[in-house]
């Protein structure tokens, strides 16, 4: 009986403290993003304003396009490294654990700076340099998403049928490796994506145009135009967590052993 | 019952193959000689080294010294994806993304098969283990037992040189074990597949090989058929590992003779060089001690401790002043007046005994 009230006590408490902090502002700046010129009645004018701003449309794609290439080049090289780590370079993984995680010790602007000066110089001149930032900055939660989904699976077990099946290692991970790590693939990829539309810092200090930086200078002129640049963020970063958590429990289910 | 495979049954060698894991010897020397069509168990406790031998044959460990030869070419340096070897897990390492189809036909695949005769293999492999109805399932629809016969179609669909089970039953429950064992074998005959089979579980062993090895710390104790293993052991480990045995605590006396309870019994010849006045313990099987009459000078007298019923059968367990506690193996019929902490007399029926030292 005591555990029960606790229970409801402690429900009670959570739902009180989100509405207040979460759900009434996102409420709020919802209604106010669409208010109407001189803050009266509701439209879409502020969303048709942001989408008429110089840059709008240009920040955004790059944006994307930056976002895609870090989450590609995010997995193409950590997935077949973190097979390694977990088949055959076990004493190696808290090395590579303690680099991955090291972007979230070393200050941003000694890592722009630091990583700026040595980047090629081929680079040095092109937005592309970014993605290789967004990559390192999304390395230790890449790192702890796909040693999640290989540890879950009998990564040696189906290595070495497949082998014995006749497959060479290239098959082993395009055929069996990956489909088994899907939902950790899924998740390491858009939180790199997500991380890389977020990310502001670097961007800003490397003096490069992205969607991160577009908002903070329109939404210096209007501030609920600003308004509604946070809900569509919001709602385009929600978008991308429903659809991590569709295919994670799309790919859960069908590594699941029935009892 | 006709052979139906389509490829020539191998033979498969180890000569002194040894294995080290740092100071650890996994394997020691082991050479074993598997005869075409010959299904034969590796048997022996954990850690004796039989999955090791397995997986060297596989090729997914490699051998520290010794030579591995299938067909006489030799196989040390072959990758294990150009082994040709099915391989039978105990998990069944099923691929979970793939169908029952699909994960039959990895291995033809990864082989290049042409899509008509990979089709009419699945459809011959889905036959063999009856699981044509579960086609188009995906593994964690189906049951322990079906996981298993998958595992099984899709070692054998690529018809491979040598079939290799690891533990295969072991993850099931007792009722499908015996039935999927019965299956195996049977399939096994019928293609004259020469396999390798490696189990802890004795009964599993000796009810489906032709031959059973014996392994205890990396080495090879004794091969032989199932019956002359438990009738005839070579060493005590053998004859304490196989089958249920007593170790009674006795005296060596002269003329290869040994003074075991109030019994004076032939030793085996190869036992009979220890001397005179030694210590040792006998070992003898359950069912080779009778109930005796109490009067008889050989028998012993003792507390029934234990009664288990078998069935047929029964199992007492004898409590004897500075003995472990004996085991019987007799009719139930004729234990049914005992009862716990009665009475009991009984001797030894054989007329020779194996020993080992204290």
């Amino acid at each position: 009986m005591i555990q029960k009230s606790s229970k409801f006590i402690l429900i009670s408490a959570s739902v009180i403290v989100s509405t207040l902090l979460f759900v009434i502002p996102l409420v709020a700046a919802s209604i106010y993003s669409f208010k109407g010129n001189q803050g009266k009645g509701y439209s879409f004018a502020n969303y048709l304003w942001l989408m008429h701003q110089d840059g709008f449309f240009q920040s955004l794609v790059t944006t994307l396009k930056l976002a895609i290439l870090a989450g590609a080049l995010n997995l193409i090289l950590m997935v077949p490294t973190m097979v390694f780590l977990n088949l055959k370079g076990a004493k190696f993984k808290p090395l590579v654990d303690f680099l991955c995680i090291l972007p979230l010790i070393i200050p941003v602007v000694s890592l722009a700076i630091g990583a700026q000066v040595s980047m090629p110089s081929i680079l040095q001149n092109t937005e592309y340099e970014l993605v290789f930032f967004y990559v390192v900055i999304s390395l230790p939660f890449t790192f702890r998403a796909l040693d999640n989904a290989l540890q879950a699976v009998s990564l040696n077990t189906l290595v070495e049928a497949s082998r014995n099946l006749g497959a060479t290692w290239f098959r082993t991970i395009v055929k069996v490796i990956v489909p088994s790590i899907k939902s950790g693939i899924f998740s390491a990829m858009f939180l790199t994506f997500a991380l890389s539309i977020g990310e502001y810092t670097i961007t800003s200090l490397l003096h490069w145009d992205t969607f991160s930086t577009w908002t903070v200078v329109a939404g210096q002129q209007n501030i609920l135009g600003a308004i509604a640049i946070s809900i569509f963020s919001f709602v385009g970063a929600i978008a991308l967590l429903t659809i991590i958590a569709l295919f994670s429990n799309k790919s859960k289910k069908l590594i699941e052993v029935k009892e | 019952m006709t052979k139906e495979s389509l490829r020539e049954s191998s033979t498969l060698e180890l000569v002194k193959v040894s294995r080290n894991f740092g100071s650890v010897k996994a394997l020691d020397r082991l050479n074993l000689n598997v005869k075409p069509g010959e299904l034969v168990a590796l048997l022996g406790p954990s850690g004796c080294g039989k999955t090791t031998a397995l997986r060297i044959v596989a090729g997914l460990e490699s051998a520290t010294s010794g030579d591995l030869f299938v067909n006489q070419v030799r196989y040390n340096e072959t990758p294990a994806n150009m082994r040709d070897m099915g391989m039978v897990f105990q998990s069944y390492s099923l691929f979970p993304n793939l169908t029952v189809t699909e994960n039959i036909e990895y291995g033809l695949r990864a082989r290049k098969v042409d899509p008509s005769l990979r089709a009419k293999q699945v459809t011959k492999m889905l036959e063999l283990v009856a699981l044509g109805n579960k086609a188009k399932s995906f593994p964690h629809q189906l049951s322990g037992g079906q996981q298993q016969r998958v595992a099984l179609a899709r070692a054998l669909a690529i018809e491979p040189r040598v079939l290799l089970l690891d533990e295969p039953l072991s993850a099931l429950d007792a009722q499908v074990r015996k039935q999927i064992r019965e299956e195996i074998r049977s399939i096994q005959l019928n293609l004259g597949i020469t396999t390798l089979f490696v189990t802890h579980d004795q009964e599993e062993a000796m009810a489906i090989a032709d031959r059973v090895g014996v392994m205890n710390h990396g080495r090879l104790e004794q091969i032989d058929k199932p019956t002359s293993l438990y009738n005839d052991p070579r060493t005590p480990f053998v004859a304490s590992f196989v089958g249920q045995a007593n170790k009674i605590p006795a005296t060596m006396r002269n003329k290869g003779k040994v003074q075991v309870l109030n019994q004076k019994i032939n030793v085996s010849e190869k036992d009979s060089h220890f001397p005179e006045g030694k210590n040792l313990n006998v070992i003898v099987r359950p069912e080779s001690i009778e109930l005796a009459s109490e009067n008889d000078p050989e028998s012993t007298n003792g507390l029934v401790a234990i009664k288990s019923f078998l069935g047929p059968l029964t199992k007492l367990g004898i409590a004897v002043e500075g003995t472990p506690l004996i085991h019987l193996s007799i009719s139930s019929k004729e234990v049914r007046k005992f009862n716990i902490g009665d009475k009991i007399s009984f001797k030894i029926s054989s007329e020779e005994v194996m020993v080992e030292n204290v």
